[in-house]
């Protein structure tokens, strides 16, 4: 059942997930050090760019499907840190696209990274390229692009369908090192299969600050990791009410309002 | 500048849709979503001008590699060619269809006035005057009913359809009928209720008339081209990709069943038993694996899945934030532009 979500229970629900992101960003901002766990495929990384920089073969990066939105934002940290790697290595970089909206600010991204390596003028517009906003033609050009250009390194990440397991198996063809990283879970298994490392949902939010350690970046990886937690109280709660009322009704228990009640208080 | 008024736009277009979201649809008979739909085909239309960077990327990688003959200019040739091709033959298609839409409108157009000249008498509205508005009508729906005619009497070179000649037939009797009713209405004397008929007789032509058109636009080169190279060829590729996926799948499968670990012989043990709960062989094995299948569908695996889509939801919207308030930005561009 949908919940209702125009109601000062959500609104409520959302600012306490801002709070510890607001705490953590101030935090960090004020020196603060915080731990990281370590993530195998965010290690890789650079070992991927190194790898391709040796064999003297490109690097591709590919957000797959994903439209505007925070996922895309999400993968625009990790090709940041990847394009810099790129142009410190010499190595040629390929952004095959398919959403021209995408296209637009990637190779913003591409540019500054650039940039700041100190390597502009290696940068080309034609690295990024648009292959075609149509799913199975996107990944028939993309299968085509790995081949001809025989890819070092390759990163998939963003949000994926059908596609990926055509995508990541152009890659395994090639001998590609290859990671990978989405928030559809129903992608996921066909990652860890074709890839050498694979992101699982939200890993791929934190690769960024994983990789950079900028302290916006990491102060909302705490934030996060404490609203997470703050959903698995609420979690717990909501199963021990259901578990109480439902009990109760055999046992004659006197009924809790459950949270999903609690959360739709209309207020308003 | 810049920065600052991108920041400003990010956060006021947040604002709106956070806002949107949180705020219940009346407050006190202040509709906050009022201007939801033009708002947010606004923002479409922005989003849509950068379509053309799509193509304009395509003309420069393999423009380019065309022109100064770089490996592989022989497929940005075909490439290049492709696009040209089904682009002209989409506009074509595009501009014969929306000719015979509006020839077809010109009918129903006048259909709604005579129901409007009905709707104006009954509400005593009287300028320009009912006669002179009835004059106007008949004479337009004689010239509009001659040229019908005259069109749909226009035969394909290569022969008609069965369906065609049925709708001309259907046709002719429609216009007969239309003729009669106009030859029987008399602008000085016909009241609102003899407008009536004749705007359903109109409405009826319209509905027959548009059906030719259809038919004709079907039979016509632009179209038969436009339904090859999308149907024919375009879609029939998209498949062909798709079932690639099941020769993948079975690559990947067997890899993934490669037992190298505790992790990877429990991942095989469980897809063995899904595998065995799905197929009547397992069923004559053992009546148990759809029960066990099921239990593992629904409940660790379900569970997991949960797991993974609540981490990046919430990793999610707390990105949503940091983009509405600019503080995302800073990541990507510290050095000076």
């Amino acid at each position: 059942m949908a919940v209702e979500h125009a109601t000062l229970g959500i609104l409520v629900l959302t600012l306490c997930m801002l709070l510890p992101v607001w705490v953590g960003i101030r935090r960090t901002r004020q020196g603060h050090q915080l731990f990281v766990r370590r993530i195998k495929a965010v290690d890789a990384v650079d070992e991927a760019c190194g790898r391709a920089a040796e064999m003297g073969r490109p690097v591709s990066f590919s957000s797959g499907l994903t439209g505007i939105s925070p996922v895309l934002y999400a993968c625009l940290g990790v090709l940041f840190h990847v394009a810099k790697k790129a142009a410190t290595f010499r190595s040629k970089l390929l952004v095959p696209q398919n959403d021209a909206q995408v296209l637009a600010v990637t190779e913003d991204v591409v540019r500054d990274a650039y940039r700041e390596s100190g390597r502009l003028s290696s940068f080309d517009p034609k690295q990024i390229q648009f292959l075609s906003d149509e799913q199975f033609a996107f990944a028939a050009g993309y299968m085509g692009l790995v081949q001809r250009e025989r890819i070092g390194s390759a990163f998939l990440l963003g949000n994926f369908a059908a596609e990926s397991l055509m995508l990541a198996e152009a890659g395994q063809q090639m001998g590609a090192m290859q990671i990978a990283g989405t928030v559809n879970p129903e992608q996921v298994p066909f990652f860890i299969c074709t890839c050498d490392y694979t992101m699982i949902g939200e890993e791929l939010f934190g690769a960024s600050a994983y990789l950079t350690r900028e302290p916006v970046q990491l102060g909302s990886l705490y934030g996060q990791d404490r609203a997470k937690l703050m959903w698995l109280v609420l979690i717990l709660a909501g199963t021990l009410v259901a578990t109480w009322n439902s009990m109760g009704e055999v046992l004659g228990w006197p009924v809790i309002p459950n949270l999903e009640q609690l959360i739709i208080w209309k207020a308003w | 500048m810049r920065q600052r008024l991108i920041r400003i736009v990010t956060f006021i277009g947040g604002l709106y849709f956070f806002l949107r979201f949180v705020l219940p649809g009346d407050i006190n008979g202040f509709q906050f979503a009022r201007y939801n739909h033009e708002i947010t085909n606004g923002f479409r239309a922005i989003g849509a001008l950068t379509f053309g960077l799509g193509l304009i990327n395509i003309l420069l990688v393999h423009g380019s590699r065309l022109l100064f003959r770089r490996k592989g200019w022989f497929t940005s040739a075909a490439l290049l060619f492709g696009l040209a091709f089904m682009l002209t033959v989409t506009i074509g298609e595009w501009l014969a269809s929306a000719r015979a839409a509006a020839d077809a409108d010109r009918l129903v157009m006048l259909r709604e006035f005579a129901a409007r000249i009905v709707a104006d008498e009954k509400a005593g509205d009287s300028d320009p005057p009912y006669a002179t508005r009835v004059a106007l009508l008949l004479k337009n729906a004689t010239l509009e009913v001659e040229r019908v005619d005259q069109a749909a009497r226009r035969e394909n070179p290569a022969g008609d359809s069965a369906v065609m000649r049925g709708l001309r037939t259907e046709l002719h009797a429609k216009i007969n009928g239309l003729r009669g009713g106009l030859e029987t209405i008399s602008a000085g004397t016909a009241g609102p209720e003899a407008l009536l008929p004749l705007a359903q007789q109109l409405s009826d032509v319209a509905a027959t008339y548009r059906g030719i058109l259809i038919e004709q636009h079907r039979a016509a080169v632009v179209s038969k081209l436009y339904t090859l190279l999308s149907d024919g060829l375009f879609m029939a590729l998209g498949t062909a990709m798709f079932s690639l996926l099941a020769f993948y799948i079975a690559s990947a499968a067997y890899r993934a069943f490669r037992i190298k670990s505790a992790e990877s012989a429990l991942m095989m043990t469980t897809a063995l038993i899904v595998m065995l709960g799905q197929i009547p062989f397992g069923l004559w094995l053992w009546d148990g694996f759809p029960d066990v299948r099921m239990w593992l569908l629904t409940t660790p695996s379900t569970a997991a899945r949960r797991a993974i889509e609540i981490g990046a939801a919430v990793a999610g919207l707390i990105m949503a934030f940091r983009m509405w308030f600019s503080v995302e930005t800073q990541s990507f561009s510290r050095g000076e532009r």
